[in-house]
C-alpha cells in the first residue's frame, strides 16, 4: 500500500478545490426550482435531463428537513426530459411542446423555464422559444445549467431573471421593506425565518415584503420595486440583488448579514431599521421593553435545565455563514456558551470572507473567540471537527452520528442538509426563536436527573 | 446475449423494446409486445420522472460498504446522495445492521471551465485522492449528461489510471440522456459489476443464493427471506445496499440469483449464467403467500431442496394461513354490492407481476394498473398473470404524475396505492396510501417479503381502510395542481405524441 501511496499526487484536490465529498449544497438549477417553488403561483418548468427535478426533489428540498416543494414540487414539475435525441437535434421543439402544453394544464399565474446543464451544452436559444408565449401567459427564463454555479447562485439567478425579466417601476410605498438573503430550501428554516422577520418588523409598523410563501407570489414579486428598503440578511447572497435593484430603481439597502435569534439580536435589529427608516424612538424603545421582558420572563422556565445539562458548553457550528453567524452570536451572547470552531460551508465568495469573520469573531460577550474556517469537503470537516472537544455541535444531519460516535456532543441539525426531521414553519428566528432552539437542543438529551 | 467486451450495456430500448407510454388493455400490450409492436411516443407534456443516474444509483452505490463512489458531474447530480451517512442508521444493530456504516462519496463537481476544456485530468486526480483518502476495495465512477456530452473518456482515464490505484475501478455509465428508461440504469449498474468486479469463483458455495433488491424492499423483507431460506439450510448474498466490495467479488461463487424484482435483477442474473454458470429463475417473487410457496419451491428445485421446501410451507402455512383468512374476512366485509374492493397500484415491471396476484389472494380486484414501464422481458410472466387473475387496464407512465392523477380519477377505485414523492396523488374523496416502504425501515409494520410480509402488507392495506381524513381534508383544503379540463377529458395520455420515437 504504502508503495503506491507515494505515486499518487500530493496535490490532487488542491489543483481542484471544489472536488469534495458531499458538499452542502445543489446546483444552479437547484436553487432556481427551490426559489421558483416557493414563489406561490409560480409554475417550474425544467428544461433539462429527467432526472434534474428528481435530484433536487431529493437533493434539495427533501434534503431541507423532509419538503415536498409544495404542489408543483417533485413529480408534479413539468420538465422536458432532454434525451439523446434532442441533443442531436436540439431540445427546442420539445421546450415549445412543453411550455404550451403546461400553459394549458397546470394552474399558475407565472411560469419560469429553468434551463439547465443540457440545452446550455447544446446551444438552445430557449429565449426564442418563450418570446412565442408572451402573449398567453408571463413566462420568465433563467439560465441556470448546473455546471454554472451552486444553489445559492441559482437563487441570485432568479432574483436577477425577476429584475430583468418582471419589475417595472411602481410608486414607493413608505416603510415597506423587501426580504433578501433567505434562500428557499437551503436555509431549511426559510419559511419560518421570513414569517418571523415579518412579524417581528410589523411590531414597528414596517411592512414587510417577504417575497416568497405569500399566496399572491407573483404580485409579490412585482411590488419589489415598491420598497423603501431592502434588508439583505446574509454577508453575501442576496447582495447582487439589492445592488441591481438600487441601479435600477434606487431602492437603498442594507446588509444585515444574519436574522436574529434571540432577544438581543433581535432588539438591534428593530433599533437599526427603526433608525433607517426613521420610526418614533420611543414606539421602537416600548416594542423592545415589552418583546424582551417576555422573552427573558420565558428563558426562566428553561434556566434550570440548561444550566444543569449545557452551560459554558464548548460548541462548534457548521453552517451556511449567515446561520453560523446568528449562532455563533446566540450562542455566545446569549447563552453563555463557548464557540470553539465554526465551520463554513456555502463557499462565499473571496471578497465577502472578510466581513463574514468579522461576524463570526467581533462583539462576542465571553473571552472565546471562534476559529473559523471555509471549507465544502464533508472528509475535511470531520477531521476538523475531531480536532476539538465540544460539548454541543450545531450542523447539519452529516453531522449526527459524528457528533454522537466521535465526539460525544449533543447535536442539533440547523443546516443543510437535514434528514433527521421535518421542518415546516418552525425558526429560530426573533425573540423566542433562541427558546425555540434549546427546546429542539434538549429533546436529544434532557430528562429526569 | 451480454457483451462484457463493449464499456456499457444497450439501452432497455435496444435490449428489449422497453417503453414508457401504454394505455390500453394488459392483454393487446403483450399481443403488441410479443409482434415486436410496441411503440414508444414523445410526450408534448412531461413532468419529472428521474432518469439512469437519479433513479437512484447515486444514493445506492453510496451504500457499498469499503467503497467510494465518484459522481463525475456537476455538483446538483450528486445532491440526492446527501443522506448517506444517515441512511440505514436507524436500523437496529441487534436486527443484524452492520455497526460500522461508514460510506464515502466525492463529486467532481463539474464547473463550466470544465465543461469547455475537459474534466479528465480531474477525474484522474479525484480517483487517486478517493484511494489515499479511503484506501477502499473499489472505487465507482458515474457519469453524468455533463460529461457524456462535453465527451470524457472514461474508458481511457480508468486504464491509465487502475495500475496506480489499488481499489478496482467500476466505470459506470449512465449519462442522464441515454435512455428514456429508469431501468437501463440498473443495466448499466451490473455491466459495470460484471465487467469489473465479479471475480472468477475460488470455490462453488452451494448453500449460497443471490438476492438482488430495491431500495423499495425494506430491512425486515431481508430479515424474512433470511429466515425462510436459512430453515432450508441456505445463506444469502443480498446485493447490493449494505454489501462488502467482496460479496460482489463472490456473486459467481453463488449456486443460484433468486429475484425479488425480476427485472430489476435480469441483466445481473443472466451476466452470470453467462460468464459463470450461475443458474437463475426470474419469476415469481416471493410475494404473497402464494407467490412465496412458488420461489421457494423452485429454489428448491434448482439446488435439490425440494423435501426441506414442502415442509417448510407446510409449516409456515399452519402460522400464517390463518391470519391471511382473518385479512381476506376484513376485505370480504368491505365488499359494495357483491363487488371487490378495488385498488390502483402505482407499479415497477416487478411489482406488476407480484402485487397484483397478492392482491387477489386478499381478495382484492386490479381494474387498472400502473406500470413505470414495460418491456419484453416478462411477456410470459405477464401472461401467466392474466391466466391467473384475468385482463385487466393498463398505464403505462415513469411517475407522470399528471397522468397519475387522471387514471386514479377515472377509474375512482376504493384504494390508490402510490410510490413515494408522487405528486398530489394522495388528494383523494376516497382511499390512498403508499405502495411501500423504502430500505431504512426496520418496522415490522412495513415487511412486505415471505409469509411475514403478506400478513403485514394485508393488515396495513386493511389498516387503510379505516380513515381517510388526511386524504379528504387535504382534497377539500387545497387547490388541485391542474386545470379541470384535464380530468374532464377521457385521455390520460392526451399529450402523447401520434408519432413514435
Amino acid at each position: 500500500m504504502s508503495q503506491v501511496e507515494n505515486k499518487l499526487s500530493e496535490t490532487a484536490i488542491d489543483l481542484y478545490p471544489e472536488v469534495s465529498e458531499s458538499p452542502r449544497y445543489t446546483c444552479a438549477l437547484g436553487g432556481a426550482y427551490g426559489a421558483t417553488l416557493a414563489t406561490y403561483g409560480n409554475v417550474p418548468i425544467l428544461h433539462s435531463g429527467a432526472g434534474c427535478g428528481m435530484a433536487n426533489a431529493h437533493g434539495l428540498t427533501f434534503a431541507s428537513g423532509l419538503n415536498t416543494g409544495g404542489a408543483q414540487g417533485t413529480t408534479s414539475t413539468p420538465c422536458s426530459c432532454l434525451v439523446e435525441e434532442h441533443v442531436i437535434f436540439g431540445g427546442e421543439q420539445k421546450l415549445k411542446d412543453l411550455v404550451k402544453s403546461s400553459i394549458e394544464i397546470m394552474k399558475g399565474d407565472l411560469f419560469t423555464v429553468i434551463s439547465g446543464c443540457v440545452p446550455a451544452l447544446i446551444g438552445d436559444d430557449v429565449d426564442a422559444v418563450i418570446q412565442e408565449f408572451q402573449d398567453r401567459a408571463t413566462i420568465l427564463h433563467v439560465n441556470a445549467p448546473g455546471f454554472s454555479g451552486t444553489s445559492y447562485n441559482g437563487y441570485e439567478a432568479y432574483l436577477d431573471a425577476v429584475i430583468d425579466q418582471l419589475l417595472t417601476e411602481v410608486p414607493v410605498e413608505k416603510n415597506l421593506v423587501n426580504i433578501l438573503g433567505i434562500v428557499p430550501n437551503q436555509h431549511v428554516f426559510w419559511k419560518g425565518d421570513l414569517e418571523n422577520i415579518k412579524n417581528l418588523l410589523e411590531k414597528i409598523g414596517i411592512k414587510v415584503n417577504t417575497i416568497f410563501l405569500n399566496f399572491n407570489g407573483v404580485e409579490s414579486l412585482k411590488k419589489i420595486p415598491a420598497a423603501e428598503l431592502n434588508l439583505v440578511f446574509s454577508p453575501w447572497v442576496g447582495i447582487k440583488a439589492a445592488e441591481k435593484l438600487k441601479e435600477k430603481f434606487g431602492t437603498p439597502y442594507e446588509i444585515i448579514s444574519h436574522v436574529p435569534v434571540g432577544p438581543k439580536d433581535s432588539s438591534a435589529l428593530l433599533r437599526k431599521i427603526g433608525d433607517v427608516l426613521g420610526l418614533s424612538k420611543d414606539l421602537v424603545h416600548d416594542v423592545i421593553n415589552e418583546e424582551e421582558r417576555k422573552a427573558y420572563r420565558y428563558t426562566e422556565y428553561l434556566s434550570e435545565a440548561f444550566m444543569i445539562s449545557v452551560p459554558h458548553a464548548y460548541y462548534g457550528v457548521v453552517a451556511d455563514s449567515r446561520t453560523a453567524i446568528e449562532l455563533v452570536r446566540y450562542g455566545s451572547n446569549e447563552l453563555g456558551w463557548n464557540p470553539e470552531i465554526v465551520i463554513v460551508t456555502d463557499n462565499p465568495p473571496e471578497e465577502y470572507r472578510e466581513a463574514i469573520i468579522k461576524g463570526l469573531t467581533e462583539n462576542l460577550e465571553g473571552v472565546v473567540n471562534p476559529k473559523v474556517i471555509f471549507e465544502i469537503d464533508s472528509h475535511k470537516i470531520r477531521q476538523e471537527l475531531n480536532k476539538h472537544t465540544l460539548q454541543v455541535l450545531l450542523a447539519s444531519s452529516l453531522e449526527k452520528y459524528i457528533a454522537h460516535d466521535e465526539l460525544d456532543a449533543i447535536h442539533l441539525s440547523i443546516a443543510y442538509p437535514v434528514y433527521d426531521k421535518v421542518i415546516v414553519d418552525k425558526s429560530y428566528a426573533g425573540y423566542r426563536g433562541g427558546i425555540a432552539l434549546f427546546e429542539d437542543l434538549s429533546a436529544t438529551f434532557a430528562g429526569p436527573l | 446475449m451480454i457483451n462484457l467486451n463493449e464499456s456499457t450495456c444497450p439501452t432497455r430500448e435496444q435490449r428489449a423494446n422497453g417503453i414508457n407510454s401504454y394505455n390500453g388493455k394488459a392483454s393487446q400490450l403483450v399481443k403488441d409486445a410479443k409482434e415486436g409492436k410496441l411503440v414508444n411516443r414523445e410526450r408534448i407534456f412531461q413532468q419529472n420522472s428521474g432518469c439512469i443516474l437519479n433513479f437512484y444509483l447515486t444514493v445506492r452505490v453510496a451504500t457499498i460498504r469499503d467503497a467510494v463512489m465518484i459522481v463525475h458531474a456537476p455538483v446538483g447530480c450528486s445532491a440526492p446522495a446527501a443522506l448517506y451517512r444517515e441512511v440505514f442508521r436507524r436500523i437496529p444493530v441487534s436486527q443484524g445492521r452492520p455497526e460500522k456504516l461508514d460510506f464515502h462519496w466525492l463529486t467532481t463537481n463539474i464547473t463550466e471551465k470544465d465543461a469547455i476544456y475537459g474534466a479528465g485530468d480531474k477525474l484522474k486526480r479525484t480517483i487517486e485522492e478517493a484511494q489515499r483518502r479511503y484506501n477502499p476495495k473499489a472505487i465507482f465512477i458515474l457519469t453524468s449528461c455533463t460529461s457524456g456530452i462535453i465527451g470524457e473518456d472514461i474508458e481511457g482515464i480508468v486504464s491509465e489510471v487502475q495500475p496506480n490505484i489499488e481499489a478496482t475501478l467500476v466505470p459506470i455509465h449512465c449519462e442522464g440522456i441515454r435512455s428514456r428508461i429508469v431501468q437501463t440504469g440498473y443495466d448499466a449498474f451490473w455491466h459495470g459489476i460484471l465487467k469489473y468486479l465479479v471475480k472468477k469463483p475460488k470455490k462453488k458455495q452451494h448453500d449460497l443464493v443471490n438476492v438482488a433488491s430495491m431500495l423499495s424492499y425494506t430491512w425486515q423483507d431481508k430479515v424474512e427471506i433470511t429466515r425462510l431460506l436459512s430453515k432450508i439450510g441456505l445463506r444469502v448474498n443480498f446485493i447490493p445496499e449494505f454489501a462488502t466490495v467482496e460479496q460482489f467479488e463472490t456473486l459467481s461463487e453463488a449456486a443460484l440469483t433468486a429475484p425479488l424484482c425480476p427485472t430489476y435483477t435480469d441483466y445481473l442474473s443472466k451476466g452470470l449464467e453467462q460468464e459463470y454458470g450461475v443458474p437463475y429463475f426470474l419469476y415469481p417473487s416471493p410475494i404473497g403467500i402464494a407467490n412465496t410457496d412458488e420461489w421457494l419451491r423452485t429454489i428448491g428445485r434448482y439446488l435439490g431442496k425440494e423435501e426441506e421446501v414442502e415442509k417448510v410451507i407446510a409449516e409456515e402455512h399452519k402460522e400464517w394461513l390463518p391470519k391471511l383468512e382473518k385479512i381476506r374476512e376484513g376485505f370480504e366485509a368491505l365488499k359494495k354490492d357483491g363487488k371487490e374492493y378495488s385498488v390502483l397500484g402505482s407499479l415497477g415491471q416487478g411489482r406488476l407481476l407480484t402485487q397484483t396476484p397478492f392482491f387477489h389472494e386478499l381478495g382484492i380486484s386490479t381494474p387498472v394498473t400502473i406500470c413505470q414501464d414495460f418491456d419484453n422481458l416478462i411477456l410470459e410472466e405477464v401472461e401467466q398473470l392474466l391466466a391467473t387473475v384475468g385482463d385487466f387496464d393498463i398505464v403505462i407512465n415513469t411517475f407522470q404524475a399528471a397522468e397519475v392523477a387522471h387514471t386514479a380519477r377515472k377509474y375512482n377505485p376504493d384504494m390508490v396505492l402510490s410510490c413515494p414523492f408522487m405528486g398530489s396523488a394522495y388528494k383523494r374523496e376516497k382511499g390512498q396510501t403508499r405502495i411501500h416502504a423504502l430500505r431504512g425501515d426496520a418496522r415490522d409494520w412495513s415487511t412486505q417479503a415471505g409469509y411475514k410480509g403478506a400478513i403485514a402488507c394485508g393488515n396495513f392495506l386493511l389498516q387503510a381502510t379505516k380513515n381517510r381524513s388526511f386524504q379528504q381534508t387535504m382534497l377539500a383544503k387545497t387547490p388541485d395542481t391542474y386545470h379541470s379540463w384535464w380530468y374532464e377529458q377521457p385521455d390520460p395520455h392526451y399529450y402523447h405524441k401520434k408519432v413514435e420515437v
